[in-house]
């Protein structure tokens, strides 16, 4: 029987993967249904190795397609995440709007500086987590309120009109509730 | 049980082809020439090069000879010279999107691009290079796989998953950072899965996947054996 690696091993984390797949095995597309659930289920909201590992083992798919689907979806994370996240709207109306500032001035805000983390030259693709994992910065292609431009996401509520000022205040009332 | 047989036409020649069959099988069979790259006798489909798109008259948009099946009556064009400037574009955008060097690459003169690029008479390329920095997995006792050099045609990730029955090898991530990965990200070498068959190296198209100790110019593929693999695999199905 295949266990997650000796030092995250968590029982409590093994039996709710079991039963997730459990509940889905055999249905096609469960691989995805499965990721997203024991995704949800981790504290840091992504998938440890071992945890792919271990779905791979346990479901018999292969461990390259399961990395192959862990990697092609931005909804899965393969990291840590920050326990808030604050999504930028890259998609063309909030960057006619000025999103490419607002994401500049976060970056600087957080203090993780501006240079392209890939060595890709896409620096518009973000996504960054602070060293104390407050804070996670990502980017999104579009998110279909073009009307509110620019928007930004924060712990999943939908901010429109954003600008450098609001979004700076918003960041300090989350800091200031996490102190 | 026989199949039904269906009448097309491949540039203007009036041919009888199995129901089921795909245009590029239907002129395989019939001795007609349709270029391709990722496509591999034996393996399925996928349609990723887009070389071996051909025009059906009646249909407005260019279709993969690969991936398209027959229909009674289809007529079908496989050169002219609009097909020729779209597969002369997809190839020269496969060049650019790594580091194609021919001059030092185990698999000149023997590689499928590079013949491909010389038929459709592809002297220079119109775009920007991408240059992107890309490592080399030299992990494998027998084998090595350089990232610069792959097309991202999938046949290796195929013929491991689908003759082979391994699955060590697929695609990660996408768009211009998608790259061959095998098991979880992992170095070749450290791969358990693999089973150092060699398929995948074989059935490469280009120089990304090589044996080791090859010079330039030494690493000529034999991908009959693949065919003959599977052709067994069919008899015995």
């Amino acid at each position: 029987m295949p266990t997650l690696s000796s030092e995250r091993r968590n029982v409590e984390e093994q039996t709710f993967i079991d039963g997730v797949i459990n509940r889905r095995a055999g249905r096609p597309g469960a691989l995805l249904s499965i990721l997203q659930a024991v995704q949800d289920h981790n504290p840091h909201k992504y998938l440890p190795l071992d945890t792919l590992r271990y779905i791979a083992t346990k479901t018999q798919i292969p461990f390259s397609r399961v990395y192959s689907v862990a990697t092609f979806y931005a909804l899965f994370n393969l990291d840590p995440q920050g326990n808030n996240t604050i999504c930028i709207c890259r998609g063309t109306a909030c960057h006619t709007r000025g999103s490419r500032n607002l994401l500049q001035s976060v970056r600087l805000e957080l203090k993780l500086g501006l240079e392209d983390p890939g060595d890709t030259g896409d620096g518009d693709k973000v996504l960054q987590t602070t060293p104390d994992q407050k804070f996670t910065v990502r980017t999104v292609a579009c998110f279909g309120q073009c009307a509110m431009a620019p928007v930004v996401e924060v712990n999943h509520r939908i901010r429109g009109h954003v600008n450098e000022r609001t979004l700076e205040r918003e960041i300090q009332t989350i800091q200031k509730e996490s102190e | 049980m026989s199949q039904k047989k269906l009448s097309i036409r491949i540039d203007g020649e009036l041919i009888s082809a199995l129901e089921g069959q795909t245009i590029l099988e239907a002129a395989k069979a019939n001795g007609k020439y349709i270029p391709t790259l990722c496509a591999l006798e034996g393996l399925t489909p996928v349609g990723a090069c887009r070389i071996c798109i051909v025009e059906v008259s009646g249909v407005g948009r260019l279709l993969p000879a690969c991936t398209t099946p027959i229909q009674e009556g289809m007529s079908v064009i496989t050169n002219s010279p609009k097909l020729t400037l779209y597969r002369r574009i997809s190839v020269e955008l496969l060049l650019v999107e790594r580091n194609h060097v021919c001059a030092v690459c185990v698999s000149n003169g023997h590689c499928e691009l590079q013949s491909m690029a010389t038929a459709l008479g592809i002297s220079t390329v119109r775009f920007a290079y991408n240059y992107p920095k890309l490592p080399a997995d030299l992990s494998h006792p027998r084998f090595v796989l350089d990232h610069n050099r792959c097309i991202l045609c999938t046949r290796c990730v195929r013929v491991c998953a689908e003759l082979e029955g391994a699955h060590v090898w697929n695609i990660t991530s996408r768009g211009i950072h998608a790259r061959v990965v095998s098991d979880l990200n992992q170095k070749w070498g450290e791969s358990a899965s693999c089973t150092n068959c060699g398929k995948c190296v074989q059935a490469c198209p280009t120089g990304a996947l090589a044996e080791k100790g090859r010079a330039v110019e030494e690493m000529v593929k034999k991908d009959d054996s693949i065919r003959s693999l599977a052709h067994r695999r069919e008899v015995q199905a």
